[in-house]
C-alpha cells in the first residue's frame, strides 16, 4: 500500500467505518509506518465523535406540519387564482361599459369644444366690429348727417314751389 | 421512458403527479439528516425547525417542474443549503435575539426545551455532553463550506461527487474543504483526541 491509497482510505473513513478487509489492510500499512497512526487514530476518533452527534431534536408531529403548510400553500394558490379570475371577470364585464363610457364622454367633450369654438367665433367676431368702430371719425363729422345724406335726393315738394315761385316773379 | 434508478427521484415523479403519500414518504425520510444539517448551520432550535418545514415546502411547490437530473438527495440538500445561507445573511443584515436565549422573566430557562432522548449515568453524561458542545462549538467556528461539507459527509447518504454539487465546487476542491475542515476539528478537539475519550463513548 502506497501514500495516495492510504489517503484513498483516509477519504472513505470519512464516510463510513472500514470494511474489515480494509481495516486489515490499512493495519498492515500502518504497521510498516508508525508515524501514521497517530493521524490515523485522530481520523478514527473524530469521525465516531461526528458520527455520534445527537440528533438535532424534531417535533413527533413534524411531517404533520409540513403536510398542514402545504396545504395552506395550495388554499392560498386557489385563492390567488380565483382572486385572479375575478378581476378577469371583472375586466371582461367592464370593458364594453367602459367603451360605452369613453364615447359618451368623447361625445360630450367634442359638444362642449364645438360650442366653445363657437362662442369664441361669435366673440371674435363682436370683438372685430367693435375694433372697426373704434376705426370711425369724430362723430361730429356726423352733425349734418341727415341734410348731407338727402343732398342727392329729389328736392322737397316746398323747395320746388319756392323755386317755380320765383321763377314767377322774375318773368 | 428512461428508467428511474434513484427510488427517492421516482418517490419525486410521483409527488410531481399529485401523489400525497409519496411526498409524505420523502418528508418522513429526510426530515432528519435536514434538520440536523439545518440546525448545525443556523444554531437555533426554532428557526431551524421552520427553514426544515420550508425546505419540504420548496420541494413540494418546485415539484411542477422537478426533472430527474441529479440525485433527489442532492436536490434537497441543496435547496436546504440554499435556504440556510439566506437565513445567514437575512441574519447579518438584521441581527436579532435568538430564540433560545432566555426568557426575561424566567431568566434561567431557554424560550423553548427540547428533551434529550438519550439517557446516559451522570459522569458519562457529563463527559458526552461536554464532547458535544466541543464538537458543537468548534463545528461552529468552521466556515460555511467546510461545515457544510462536513455534515454531508457525516450523514452518509451523499457521495463526495453529490457533496460537490450540494456546494457547487468541484470534487478535489470538496475533498479539500472535507480534509481542511477536519484538519481544523482535530487541532480544536486535540485535548479529547488523545485521551482517547471516544472509545469509550457510547454507541
Amino acid at each position: 500500500m502506497n501514500e495516495s491509497e492510504y489517503q484513498y482510505w483516509r477519504e472513505t473513513g470519512w464516510r463510513r467505518p472500514l470494511h474489515a478487509d480494509e481495516e486489515a489492510r490499512l493495519q498492515s500499512y500502518l504497521a510498516s509506518h508508525p508515524e501514521a497512526r497517530t493521524d490515523w487514530e485522530s481520523e478514527v476518533g473524530l469521525s465516531q465523535w461526528l458520527g455520534q452527534l445527537p440528533d438535532a431534536p424534531l417535533p413527533s408531529n413534524f411531517t404533520a406540519q409540513v403536510l398542514q403548510a402545504v396545504d395552506r400553500e395550495e388554499a392560498a394558490a386557489r385563492r390567488r387564482v380565483s382572486l385572479g379570475e375575478r378581476w378577469a371577470q371583472l375586466v371582461r364585464r367592464a370593458v364594453p361599459r367602459l367603451a360605452w363610457a369613453c364615447v359618451i364622454l368623447a361625445l360630450a367633450i367634442l359638444g362642449i369644444r364645438q360650442h366653445q369654438i363657437y362662442t369664441h367665433d361669435k366673440m371674435a367676431k363682436g370683438l372685430i366690429q367693435v375694433t372697426e368702430a373704434a376705426d370711425l371719425k369724430d362723430p361730429a363729422v356726423f352733425k349734418d348727417f341727415e341734410a348731407i345724406l338727402r343732398l342727392g335726393q329729389m328736392p322737397p315738394p316746398a323747395d320746388v314751389e319756392l323755386d317755380v315761385a320765383l321763377n314767377e316773379l322774375s318773368k | 421512458m428512461s428508467k428511474v434508478t434513484d427510488p427517492d427521484a421516482a418517490l419525486m415523479l410521483r409527488v410531481k403527479r399529485g401523489e400525497r403519500a409519496a411526498f409524505e414518504e420523502l418528508v418522513e425520510k429526510y426530515k432528519q439528516p435536514v434538520m440536523n444539517l439545518v440546525f448545525r448551520t443556523v444554531r437555533d432550535l426554532t428557526e431551524a425547525e421552520d427553514l426544515t418545514q420550508h425546505v419540504f415546502l420548496q420541494v413540494f411547490k418546485s415539484a411542477h417542474r422537478y426533472e430527474v437530473s441529479a440525485k433527489f438527495s442532492t436536490w434537497l440538500f441543496t435547496i436546504a443549503r440554499n435556504l440556510c445561507l439566506n437565513e445567514l445573511r437575512r441574519r447579518s443584515r438584521h441581527p436579532a435575539d435568538s430564540l433560545d436565549e432566555p426568557a426575561p422573566d424566567h431568566e434561567d430557562q431557554p424560550l423553548r426545551q427540547v428533551e434529550d432522548a438519550k439517557t446516559f449515568t451522570p459522569p458519562e453524561a457529563l463527559l458526552h455532553g461536554e464532547l458535544e458542545e466541543k464538537i458543537d462549538a468548534a463545528l461552529a467556528e468552521l466556515p460555511e463550506k467546510q461545515r457544510t461539507a462536513i455534515l454531508l459527509c457525516r450523514e452518509g447518504e451523499l457521495s463526495y461527487e453529490d457533496i460537490a454539487k450540494v456546494l457547487a465546487c468541484s470534487l478535489s476542491a470538496t475533498k479539500s474543504l472535507i480534509h481542511r475542515g477536519r484538519e481544523t476539528l482535530k487541532q480544536k478537539l486535540k485535548p479529547y483526541l488523545a485521551t482517547g475519550a471516544w472509545r469509550g463513548s457510547p454507541d
